[in-house]
C-alpha cells in the first residue's frame, strides 16, 4: 500500500522470505557453532600434540571458509535484499528501529571475516597461541552477531514494551530475547557438531573419527538441551494470539510436535550414538543425522515465521503491510483511495472514479461493468491478501474459497479476523469489500462434484 | 500517474540519528566499498583476460590476482553493507519502491554473486593447487560476465532509485492488477550507460593502482622481468580505464545530466571542487602510473592508490550530491524529524574503534610472520 506490491505467481513473494531465511540459517548456524568447534579442537590439539587433529581440522576449516564466508555472508546479506522486496514497510520500521544495531553488527561481521581469513590462511604460520587467539576472536565476533540479529528477530515476535514506550534498548531486550539467544545458541551447537559428523566422516579416518565423533557429542547435547529449555521459554513469551495459533492451525501443532520429536530423536541418537559408541558415525549415520537436524532447524524457522500473523512485527506492522492505526482511516476513506500505489492504479485507469477533490468516489463503483469491478477486486486482493494466499498455489484462494456462496464470501471478507484471528481485519470501505467478493466470485470454483450428503444421486446418473 | 505521487508518507519513527551522520557514512562507506568492489568488478575480467596470454610473466600476475580475489569479494561484501544500510535509513521512500519495480533481477543478484563467487573460488583452487585448471579457466570466465552483469544491475537499481519519473512507465508496463511483475530494467533512463561504463573505467583504474602497489609491495620473490611487466601492465590498465573513464564521464556530465542539475553544480563551490576532484584525480593516478610504467616504486605505488582513493571519496561525494540533486523535485530527504538514538550510537563507534584496533592487531601478527618469512635465512 505505502510502496508497489510484487507479485509472485504461485507462491506470493513473502514466501521468497522464507525460503532466503532457511537456507541462510542452515549456514550460519554452522558459522557460529562452527567457529566455536574449530577454536576448541584446535587449542585441543596444539595442547596434546595431535598432529592428525590438526591436519583434519585444517581441513575442515577450509570446508568451513567456503561455506560460511561465501554462501553464508551472501544469503545473509540475501535475506535483506529480500525483506526489502517483499515486505517493505516491516524493513522500513525494522531499519529505522535497528540501525545501529545492525551497524554494531556488521563491526563484528568484519572481525569474522578477517578472523576466519587469517585462521586458515596462516594456519602453520602464526605461532600457536596466536592461531587461537585468532579462532576465539572468530568464535566470539561470530556469537555475538549472533545475539544481535536474534534481538531483532524476537523483536518481530513480540516487541513487549516497546510498542507502548519506543526505544531502542527497549526493543532489543524484548521478552523474546533470552528464549531466542538460549535456544539460537543450542542451535548453532548442535548443528555445527552435525556438520562436523558430516565432514568427518568424509574426510576423516577411522581413529580420528571416533574421536571427533565423541568429542563433538557434549557441545551437541548441550545444544539439544538449550533449544529445549530455549524452546520452552519462547512459548512462556509468546503473545497470548501466538500460543493460540500453534494450538488452534492444524499445520502449526504437527509442526510443533515435529520439531519436538526431531530434537528428541537427535538427542538420543547423539547419546547413544557419538557419545556412547563413537563407531557408529558412518557416513549414513552422519546423513541421517544432518537430514533430521535439518529438518528441525526448517520447522523451527517455519512455525517462526507463521505464529507472528497477523503481524510482521507484532502489532506494529500487519502481514499486507499497513499499521494497525491506519485501519479505521482505511475503512473510513476507502483503502484504494488511502494507498499511494492502489491510488495511482486507480486515477491512471479510471479517472471517472475521481470527484473533484481528487479523492476516489466509491459510490460510482456500481457504475462500472462487471469486468472492471472485478478487477478493481483483483488489486485490493493483491494489495490486501496476496501477502499471504497466491490465487492459485501457496494457501491459493481460488481452492480455499471453493463452493463458497456469496454471503459466505462477504462475511469472510468483511470480517476475516472473526473467521480466523490470524487473518488481519478489512481495511476497505463496504463498496471496496464488495469489489473483492466480484473478483473472489469470479475465480472459485464450484464445490468438488460427487459429494452427496441427501443420499440423492448425481446428476446425469 | 504523477511520479511524485508514487511515494509514499514518511515513517513515523523519523531518523535514527541527524541527516548528516546517515549522509557521512553512506558516503564513507561507499567510499571503502568501492575499493574491493573495484578490484573484483575490473579485476577478474582481466584475469580472464591474462588467462588468454602466453608467457610465465602473465601467468604470475594472473596467479597473483585471482588468489586474492576470495580475500577482496569477501571484504568488498562486507563493506557494502555499510552504504546499503543507510541508504535504507534516508532514501527508503524510493529506494524500496525502484527495488520492487526491477524486483526478479534485483533478487537475482543473491544467486549471480553466489555463482560468480564460487566461480573465483574455483579459479583461485585451480591456480594455487593445480586442481582443474582447465575448470578454472571456464569458471573465471563466468564469474568475471557475472560480475560485469552484477554491475549493471546495481547501476540500474541506484539510477532508479532517483529516476522517480520513470516509475510511471515501468508500473504500467509490468502491471499485474496494480500490483507490478517486477520483470523490469531502468533502460529508459538515459545517464544508465554512461553511469555504468563510467564506473566501470574508474575500477579499472583502481585495479590498475593495485597492481602497483602489489607489484611494488608484495611481489618481493618474483623476477625483475616480472616487475617490469606488472608495471607496464598497471599503465596500459590504467589508460584503458582512463579513456573509458573520460569518454563516459564526459557523455554523462555534458550529455545525459541533467543541465539544471550541472548549471546547479556550478553554482557551489564546494561542489564545484569535489566535481573537479572526482573528474581530475583519476587523471592524477593514470600519470603516476604511466610515469612508473617501466618499475614501479614503492612511493609511486603508494601515491597512486593514495590518488585513486582519493578519487573514489571525491566520486562518492559528487555521487551523492548528484543523487539528492536528482531526488529533490521529489523529495526532501533533509526533512525527516530525528528522534536521536544516542546510546546506541555511541555503543557503535565504541565498538567501531574496538573493531578497527581488533583487526589492526591481525594485520599486524600477519605482517609479522610475512616479514619473518621473507627474511633471509
Amino acid at each position: 500500500m505505502h510502496y508497489p506490491w510484487w507479485y509472485v505467481p504461485a507462491l506470493t513473494a513473502p514466501l521468497l522470505i522464507a525460503i532466503v531465511a532457511v537456507l541462510h540459517v542452515l549456514v550460519s548456524h554452522y558459522a557460529v557453532g562452527g567457529g566455536l568447534f574449530l577454536a576448541v579442537e584446535v587449542g585441543y590439539a596444539y595442547r596434546t600434540g595431535n598432529r592428525d587433529l590438526l591436519a583434519y581440522l585444517r581441513r575442515h576449516a577450509w570446508f568451513f571458509v567456503l561455506l560460511t564466508v561465501v554462501y553464508g555472508a551472501i544469503t545473509g546479506v540475501g535475506i535483506w535484499w529480500t525483506i526489502g522486496l517483499a515486505s517493505p514497510l516491516p524493513t522500513e520500521l525494522l531499519i529505522h528501529t535497528f540501525v545501529f544495531g545492525w551497524a554494531m553488527e556488521y563491526v563484528f561481521f568484519v572481525i569474522e571475516i578477517a578472523a576466519a581469513f587469517i585462521f586458515y590462511y596462516y594456519w602453520g604460520r602464526l605461532d600457536p597461541h596466536t592461531h587461537q587467539i585468532v579462532g576465539w576472536l572468530y568464535a566470539a565476533s561470530a556469537w555475538i552477531s549472533l545475539v544481535l540479529i536474534t534481538a531483532i528477530t524476537g523483536f518481530m515476535l513480540n516487541p513487549g514494551s516497546w510498542i507502548a514506550q519506543g526505544g531502542f534498548w527497549r526493543g532489543f531486550f524484548n521478552p523474546q530475547f533470552v528464549p531466542q539467544v538460549l535456544a539460537r545458541t543450542g542451535g548453532a551447537l548442535l548443528l555445527a557438531s552435525l556438520y562436523v559428523y558430516l565432514h568427518a566422516a568424509v574426510k576423516a579416518p577411522p581413529g580420528l573419527r571416533n574421536l571427533l565423533g565423541a568429542r563433538s557429542a557434549r557441545p551437541a547435547l548441550l545444544g539439544a538441551v538449550l533449544i529445549m529449555a530455549g524452546g520452552v521459554l519462547w512459548y512462556i513469551f509468546l503473545p497470548a494470539s501466538a500460543q493460540v495459533a500453534l494450538a488452534a492451525a492444524s499445520t502449526l501443532n504437527i509442526l510443533m510436535l515435529l520439531i519436538f520429536a526431531l530434537t528428541a530423536i537427535v538427542f538420543v541418537m547423539l547419546y547413544l550414538g557419538p557419545y556412547r559408541n563413537p563407531g557408529w558415525v558412518t557416513t549414513g549415520f552422519a546423513i541421517l543425522f544432518f537430514v533430521l537436524g535439518t529438518a528441525a532447524f526448517t520447522t523451527g524457522e517455519y512455525i517462526r515465521e507463521a505464529v507472528r500473523k497477523p503481524y510482521v512485527v507484532y502489532n506494529a506492522v500487519m502481514s499486507n503491510g499497513i499499521y494497525p492505526a491506519e485501519v479505521p482511516r482505511l475503512r473510513a476513506g476507502g483503502y484504494l483511495d488511502g494507498g499511494v500505489w492502489t491510488k495511482a492504479y486507480v486515477a491512471g485507469r479510471y479517472p471517472q472514479l475521481l470527484d473533484p477533490a481528487g479523492r476516489i468516489d466509491r459510490s460510482r463503483f456500481g457504475a462500472l461493468p462487471e469486468e472492471d469491478q472485478i478487477r478493481l477486486g483483483r488489486v485490493l486482493f493483491q494489495y490486501h491478501c496476496n501477502a499471504c494466499h497466491a490465487v492459485a498455489g501457496y494457501s491459493g484462494i481460488r481452492e480455499l474459497a471453493r463452493g463458497w456462496t456469496p454471503q459466505m464470501l462477504r462475511d469472510v471478507v468483511e470480517h476475516p479476523e472473526r473467521v480466523r484471528f490470524f487473518m488481519p481485519p478489512w481495511a476497505g470501505t463496504p463498496e471496496e469489500a464488495g469489489l473483492l467478493v466480484t473478483y473472489l466470485e469470479s475465480i472459485a470454483p464450484p464445490a468438488p462434484p460427487g459429494m452427496r450428503y441427501d443420499g440423492t444421486p448425481e446428476k446425469g446418473r | 500517474m504523477a511520479p511524485q505521487n508514487l511515494i509514499g508518507p514518511a515513517g513515523p519513527l523519523g531518523y535514527p540519528a541527524p541527516f548528516w551522520f546517515i549522509e557521512l557514512f553512506k558516503v564513507l562507506g561507499f567510499t571503502l566499498h568501492q575499493v574491493p568492489m573495484h578490484l573484483w568488478y575490473a579485476g577478474i575480467p582481466l584475469v580472464a583476460l591474462l588467462g588468454l596470454a602466453r608467457g610465465e610473466r602473465p601467468r604470475r600476475l594472473r596467479a597473483r590476482l585471482i588468489t586474492a580475489m576470495p580475500i577482496v569479494i569477501a571484504v568488498g561484501i562486507n563493506l557494502g553493507i555499510v552504504p546499503l544500510l543507510f541508504t535504507q535509513v534516508a532514501y527508503y521512500r524510493t529506494f524500496y519502491p525502484a527495488g520492487i519495480l526491477m524486483a526478479w533481477p534485483w533478487f537475482a543478484v543473491i544467486i549471480l554473486l553466489t555463482l560468480a563467487y564460487y566461480g573465483v573460488y574455483l579459479a583461485a583452487v585451480g591456480v594455487r593447487s593445480g586442481w582443474r585448471p582447465r575448470l578454472g579457466a571456464v569458471a573465471i570466465w563466468i564469474a568475471a560476465v557475472l560480475l560485469v552483469g552484477i554491475g549493471f544491475l546495481f547501476a540500474n537499481a541506484f539510477s532508479l532509485m532517483t529516476h522517480v519519473a520513470g516509475w510511471p512507465a515501468i508500473a504500467g508496463r509490468t502491471d499485474a492488477a496494480g500490483a507490478v511483475t517486477g520483470l523490469a530494467l531502468n533502460t529508459a533512463d538515459p545517464t544508465l550507460l554512461p553511469r555504468w561504463l563510467m564506473l566501470f573505467g574508474l575500477a579499472l583504474l583502481t585495479a590498475a593502482a593495485y597492481i602497483g602497489l602489489d607489484t611494488a609491495f608484495l611481489a618481493g620473490r618474483e623476477t625483475a622481468g616480472y616487475h617490469a611487466f606488472a608495471s607496464r601492465t598497471a599503465a596500459v590498465v590504467g589508460t584503458v580505464g582512463l579513456a573509458i573513464f573520460a569518454v563516459m564521464g564526459w557523455w554523462y556530465i555534458f550529455g545525459r545530466l541533467d543541465r539544471a542539475i550541472l548549471d546547479a553544480s556550478a553554482r557551489v563551490p564546494t561542489v564545484r571542487i569535489f566535481f573537479a576532484l572526482a573528474a581530475g584525480l583519476p587523471a592524477l593516478t593514470w600519470a603516476l602510473l604511466v610515469l612508473q610504467r617501466r618499475g614501479i616504486a614503492r612511493t609511486g605505488a603508494v601515491a597512486a592508490a593514495l590518488v585513486q582513493f582519493l578519487a573514489l571519496g571525491a566520486n562518492a561525494i559528487a555521487r551523492q550530491w548528484v543523487q539528492n540533486s536528482e531526488l529533490a523535485p521529489y523529495l526532501d530527504v533533509t526533512a525527516e524529524p530525528v528522534m536521536m538514538q544516542w546510546s546506541p550510537l555511541v555503543l557503535f563507534l565504541v565498538l567501531f574503534v574496538l573493531g578497527l584496533g581488533i583487526v589492526g592487531w591481525m594485520i599486524a601478527k600477519v605482517v609479522a610472520v610475512n616479514r619473518r618469512e621473507a627474511a633471509p635465512g
